[in-house]
């Protein structure tokens, strides 16, 4: 664009593009926004018809409502939702990374019909397989239970097909060294690959974060018992006990949304970039 | 010396070519059996599972006789559900036909409202300067990382009737806003109802930001002189995004519009919480009838089996589609 003369049409031209970026930043921002300063309403505020957009006395008193009620096990429930993700974030890293290592540094027969064997995944959504896995997570006896959530998404296929293209542009004579110098063949791995590996690790970890954090549909049919619950499910719980009360429901949702967002304001680059990846493989 | 004599010895095998390979080759088999172990149980398994499954009347309350509680009180009742689903006159299976004739309506919708609204996007984001464009890109992908849940909860209350946001924007432009965003099954416009069409902007809303950051960065791929040199040759804005940025990104719009059309094929949240498939099951889907029929009303399990191998069918395809685009060689 260094070419570009500052013409009156370039001028024009520039200013339209930025105001339709801006249109599309309020459309995005207006929800959250409204939901934002409504819920910092009284309850007289909420109730009034029309409603005025600012509070005149904004309080926080649903907010505090929702984090001193002893009814609902919240920190529990935020611990749970932390534990599963963590969990999953950590086993998902390693059986990619380590998998991927397998496929693009070893030569062995059979390899191209395993890496097709695994990406069979990729091919079947957890979304039609919502009844095996029930029945196969309440044969294992792991219904309403944490590890319900953790022990089908152990491996993931995508994560290895990343983990493998990022491994096979590492140069060999990296572990061949490491080979002459007695490591063994895991050794490698974790002495010498893994911490190349920081940046793809980071992206897939992330993502893996959040998707299991906003998990929905599997922890609703595995999950039964409050102390169980995840934050989505005490979400929907909590908003079913209170629908007469909107400003309750709506602090919720914002304390719910909080934690990502916080995460999403420091590693937004990381996220954004494995969101790309992901549909070019 | 001790320590000198395992280290000569490891030498003696590098060169030995073979003996290292073997042992390399027992190494990758050792740690790839595991991995194909727990996919053949957690993935393989549970789609032959659930194809067998769909073949039998199956409630996991009734003991079956047979191998996984197949036969005896779960009868294989051959194509019965099938014939079921598609000429049946039960509730379960009149809804699922609402359900298939739902989803695609909502794809179709999604689809076109997403790509009018990323690509151009795209294409002015791609125009500004790098922070501005890093900035804007963060903002627009603010929905897609949030909780569907908590996104559900905020676009309940800006449909809330009278006093919602919506309604409030209406009546400040001089509409006259629907008594009903959500529920009055009553509202259709071009036969599409009113709360399906909620439905899909809050959709696109919440997902608009991957199609938009893929495409950014396809945009970001395209050798700069080419859109240059259309410009030289005097095209203007328009026809420089129809007649040079929409043929090259070809590719990454038919990829896309696959992904999209895969997604959307499996939404859930929305549909459960916001509008719970109503009014008059006008936002049925067919997940949602999956999770109704297997886990809230009856546990007929057999019966959503099949209803889930039908979604299967129809999602494979598509895979199998965008597999053949990814491996199309491309060229500019």
């Amino acid at each position: 664009m260094h070419t570009e003369k500052k013409t009156p049409f370039w001028i024009v031209g520039k200013s339209g593009a930025y105001a339709i970026l801006i249109v599309g930043l309020i459309g995005t921002l207006l929800p959250f926004f409204y939901i934002i300063v409504s819920s910092l309403k009284t309850d007289a505020e909420l109730r009034k018809t029309p409603p005025d957009f600012f509070s005149k006395e904004p309080t926080l008193s649903h907010y505090i409502t929702i984090l001193t009620d002893e009814n609902i096990p919240i920190a529990r429930n935020v611990l749970n939702s932390a534990v599963v993700a963590l969990a999953r974030v950590v086993i998902t890293l390693f059986t990619s990374s380590f998998a991927g290592y397998i496929f693009a540094k070893y030569h062995f027969k059979g390899k191209n019909l395993a890496f097709g064997a695994i990406l069979i995944q990729i091919m079947i959504p957890l979304q039609v397989v919502l009844i095996p896995n029930y029945l196969l997570v309440v044969k294992l006896g792991l219904i309403d239970s944490l590890w319900a959530l953790i022990a089908p998404s152990m491996v993931d296929a995508f994560g290895i097909f990343l983990m493998k293209q990022f491994i096979e542009s590492l140069p060999a004579e990296l572990m061949d060294a490491a080979r002459i110098d007695g490591a063994s063949e895991f050794g490698i791995y974790w002495r010498i690959v893994l911490p190349q590996m920081g940046p793809p690790l980071a992206s897939l970890g992330i993502f893996t974060f959040m998707f299991t954090w906003n998990d929905y549909l599997w922890p609703l049919i595995v999950l039964t018992t409050p102390e169980k619950r995840t934050i989505p499910l005490l979400l929907v719980w909590y908003n079913t006990q209170h629908t007469s009360n909107q400003g309750l429901v709506l602090a919720a949702s914002i304390l719910t949304l909080l934690p990502i967002f916080f995460v999403y304001i420091f590693l937004q680059r990381w996220i954004v970039d494995q969101a790309t990846q992901s549909a070019f493989k | 010396m001790a320590i000198s004599i395992p280290s000569l010895f490891k030498k003696e095998t590098v060169s030995d070519g073979g003996k290292l390979m073997a042992g390399q080759r027992r190494f990758a088999y050792a740690s790839l059996i595991p991995i194909l172990l727990y996919l053949g149980l957690f993935t393989v398994f549970p789609i032959l599972f659930a194809f067998v499954m769909s073949f039998f009347s199956y409630t996991p309350i009734r003991e079956g006789s047979g191998f996984l509680s197949l036969g005896g009180a779960n009868p294989f009742i051959g194509f019965g559900n099938y014939i079921e689903l598609f000429t049946g006159t039960s509730k379960p299976a009149e809804v699922f036909r609402l359900a298939v004739k739902n989803t695609f309506l909502f794809t179709a919708l999604v689809l076109p409202l997403n790509l009018a609204i990323t690509l151009p996007l795209a294409v002015i984001l791609e125009s500004v300067g790098e922070r501005f464009k890093t900035f804007f890109r963060a903002i627009y992908f603010l929905p897609t990382i949030s909780s569907s849940v908590a996104l559900v909860t905020i676009w309940a209350y800006i449909y809330a009737p009278g006093w919602g946001l919506l309604s409030l924007i209406f009546k400040g432009i001089g509409l006259v806003p629907p008594k009903s965003w959500l529920q009055d099954p009553n509202t259709v416009y071009f036969g599409v109802p009113l709360a399906m069409i909620c439905v899909v902007v809050a959709h696109v809303w919440q997902e608009f930001g991957y199609n938009l950051v893929i495409f950014v960065a396809a945009l970001q791929g395209i050798p700069k002189t080419l859109r240059e040199a259309a410009r030289v040759d005097g095209a203007n804005v328009w026809q420089e995004f129809w007649l040079v940025v929409v043929p090259l990104l070809r590719r990454t719009v038919l990829l896309t519009s696959v992904l999209t059309v895969i997604s959307s094929l499996q939404v859930f949240t929305i549909f459960q919480l916001l509008t719970r498939g109503g009014p008059k099951n006008q936002t049925q889907t067919m997940l949602l009838s999956i999770y109704e029929n297997a886990f809230r009303f009856t546990n007929a399990l057999g019966l959503a089996s099949a209803m889930s191998m039908i979604l299967f069918i129809i999602l494979l395809t598509l895979t199998v589609l965008q597999f053949r685009i990814l491996r199309t060689e491309w060229e500019y």
